[in-house]
């Protein structure tokens, strides 16, 4: 990367060469450079089994498509144990479905409880990277066992129970991108650090302290 | 509530004819005397006045004394002492659903130094610990590159190595205690961060090899386990999906990145990434991904599941934070802890373990009082960068209830926050990053509690 200021690799055959001379070139440039002759090119054809991953704005995702009718079967079959039938969750594992955006974001606002909460429907910016997790470690038991077609499809079910596309929706690598995920624009990047905290040393409080105390035993005693 | 007034120095004065209740009144008088402290002597014993048991019986010749132990190889490879056997990774059962996409966490209360043992480095898997084959395992580098490579175990043993110390942190480190005081024991309030040895080949070196693109802003890494995990990491320039830029010290972190092989000198082990696994110093640990098998030098980032709807902290003014990747500068006290009782009256050393995922450690500062005095604490040598450094002060337990914590400051001038001023910025829902300041109370029964201070 040019970034990276310096090149050891010219500099280190240079310095080496003239350190030792030129009957021992060969071994300064191999240790100038400390990668000669290591590891093996690869086409990005040979790569593609591995390159599966999909991009928020849908670049990579594979040809195929899924309906919501077609993802039901699969959705009650394989998910639904784990994420509940209508995407409420089961078992401890997480929910498909929270609550709405508008309630979700007053659950914040108030201080409520929206951690378990965050789902497909309130929390999840781009559609595109839930067919990607969907197709990559779905179902939890089998990861990625589903078909690119069925991931399409279990996609839009998912999608369709948050009531984010209609029931006679289609999604595919055409139509995922343009998919209006309710939470996507209530994202907002880092922007910490966002305390402030100063190293007083002594007499920082004129108050005592509150003190709130435990309610779980620890095991480890 | 607590309703008691607290002992206000770690040198708590216990001279002779100083009845208890005068010696606080004089304490809260003299801050100074609390900071040179060291004359609790006056009773006859240059060490104290804590009147110390006589032993007369005759000492028993112990069991070991007269027996042959175990042969060299009698345990191939070592293991710590049947008396140790509480030493160990724990879970706590009802956080995840099962143990296979779950937590274990490290304790830190029976550990000294600030490496942490390989057989008690946190676990935080998504579809379980794998046993990938080091003969066939392959890391491929592509996108935008000059050379699309793939390298073997051998190839990567081969080049140039890396070796630094650095800790691990997953950003729910603490998460249990946003909404309350939860866990009594520091093993579970802390526990999701371990500290190693890792060496490794350095990414900047690889993205020389293959010559990285420098219009490339991201690149992504991904595992080989059922989950095939996969994390973006910024580089410089890099915007999010709406054209925002990522704050500069994400986009450095990468820097000293390296692919890992071994952790504490030997290789890593099978629930740490085994054979080799993204280490990204600094950042939440989940984008040090285990088992990996794939990097690609991209211009953007994938918004993938962890980065949407995973490790993301919805703020109290109705906005997702998303790629707050930079673990901030966080520090406990693990002796004292809840995790045990005092053992008596008389002297102990306050100690603790402090990090930053931005540099080194500069400063640690202990109360005793609840946060009302401090004093700064001795660094034990090394004080690395992004790595676990160790402190320490001498302290006087006169039986008094003490409400104890530790502070850090961190080489950029960073102070560990407040629970107080954490929760006033980012509620209740923000689960991730809670690197605030822990009180543990100690007690006049000795007992050692997990509390809260609500008030500042």
């Amino acid at each position: 990367m040019s970034k990276l200021k310096t090149s050891k690799f010219g500099l280190g055959l240079a310095a080496g060469a003239m350190a030792l001379g030129l009957s021992t070139a060969g071994i300064a440039a191999e240790h100038a450079s400390g990668f000669n002759g290591i590891g093996k090119n690869i086409t990005e054809k040979a790569i593609e089994p591995w390159d599966i991953s999909v991009f928020y704005d849908g670049t990579n995702l594979p040809k195929g498509s899924g309906s919501v009718q077609a993802g039901q079967e699969p959705y009650d079959a394989q998910c639904a144990m784990c994420h509940g039938a209508f995407g409420e969750g089961a078992n401890g594992y997480p929910k498909m479905m929270g609550d709405p955006m508008p309630q979700f974001i007053k659950s914040l606002k108030q201080g409520l409880d929206g951690v378990g909460n965050r789902a497909v429907n309130n929390a999840w910016g781009h559609a595109p990277t839930l067919f990607d997790m969907i197709k990559r470690h779905m179902p939890f038991y089998a990861p990625g066992t589903m078909g690119v077609d069925e991931s399409y499809a279990v996609t839009c079910y998912v999608l369709n129970l948050g009531m984010i596309v209609d029931s006679d929706f289609v999604c595919s690598d055409e139509t995922l991108a343009d998919v209006d995920m309710p939470a996507r624009d209530y994202y907002v990047t880092d922007t910490r650090p966002d305390v402030n905290n100063q190293r007083c040393m002594s007499d920082c409080y004129d108050e005592a302290p509150k003190v709130v105390g435990a309610a779980v035993t620890g095991v480890s005693q | 509530m607590s309703e008691t007034t607290l002992d206000q120095t770690p040198q708590s004065d216990a001279r002779e004819g100083v009845a208890s209740s005068d010696r606080r009144k004089f304490l809260r008088k003299s801050v100074a005397l609390a900071a040179t402290g060291a004359a609790t002597a006056a009773a006859g014993n240059a060490y104290g006045d804590v009147k110390l048991e006589t032993v007369t019986e005759p000492l028993e010749i112990g069991s070991t004394r007269h027996i042959l132990g175990r042969g060299v190889v009698s345990v191939p490879y070592g293991m710590p002492s049947k008396f140790e056997k509480d030493v160990v990774r724990r879970n706590v059962s009802w956080l995840t659903a099962d143990t296979v996409a779950s937590i274990s966490f490290t304790p830190w209360q029976d550990l000294h130094g600030i490496i942490t043992p390989n057989g008690l480095h946190f676990e935080r898997h998504h579809a379980g610990a794998v046993d990938v084959d080091p003969e066939t395992h392959q890391l491929v580098i592509h996108g935008m590159v000059d050379k699309p490579m793939v390298f073997s175990m051998e190839d990567l043993k081969r080049m140039p190595s890396h070796t630094a110390i650095h800790f691990l942190e997953c950003p729910a480190n603490g998460a249990m205690e946003w909404r309350g005081v939860q866990m009594n024991s520091m093993q579970f309030t802390h526990g999701m961060m371990s500290c190693s040895e890792w060496t490794g080949v350095k990414l900047t070196d690889l993205m020389e090899y293959v010559g990285v693109d420098p219009k490339s802003t991201w690149l992504y890494a991904e595992g080989t386990d059922g989950s095939a995990l996969q994390r973006s990491i910024p580089m410089e320039g890099a915007k999010d999906q709406f054209g925002e830029p990522l704050p500069a010290e994400s986009c450095e972190m990468y820097k000293d990145a390296m692919i890992a092989y071994a952790q504490n000198g030997e290789a890593l082990r099978p629930e740490n990434g085994y054979p080799i696994r993204f280490l990204l110093p600094g950042c939440e640990a989940n984008m040090s991904i285990k088992w990996l098998r794939r990097i690609k030098f991209v211009d953007k980032p994938l918004v993938t599941y962890q980065e949407t709807r995973h490790y993301i902290e919805p703020l109290p003014d109705g906005t997702i934070r998303q790629f707050s990747l930079v673990n901030e500068a966080n520090s406990v006290i693990n002796y004292p802890c809840p995790d045990y009782q005092m053992k008596g009256k008389g002297a102990y050393e306050i100690r603790g373990i402090a990090w930053s995922g931005r540099g080194k450690v500069a400063h640690v500062d202990v109360s005793v009082d609840g946060g009302k005095n401090w004093q700064e604490a001795e660094l034990v040598e090394p004080v690395l960068s992004k790595c676990v450094t160790k402190f320490k002060l001498p302290f006087e337990w006169t039986g008094g209830e003490h409400l104890i914590m530790s502070r850090v400051t961190d080489e950029t001038g960073y102070v560990q926050p407040t629970l107080m001023q954490l929760r006033e910025v980012r509620g209740f829902n923000s689960i991730y990053h809670k690197n605030s300041i822990q009180a543990w109370k100690i007690e006049k029964t000795g007992e050692v509690k997990n509390v809260q201070i609500e008030n500042f």
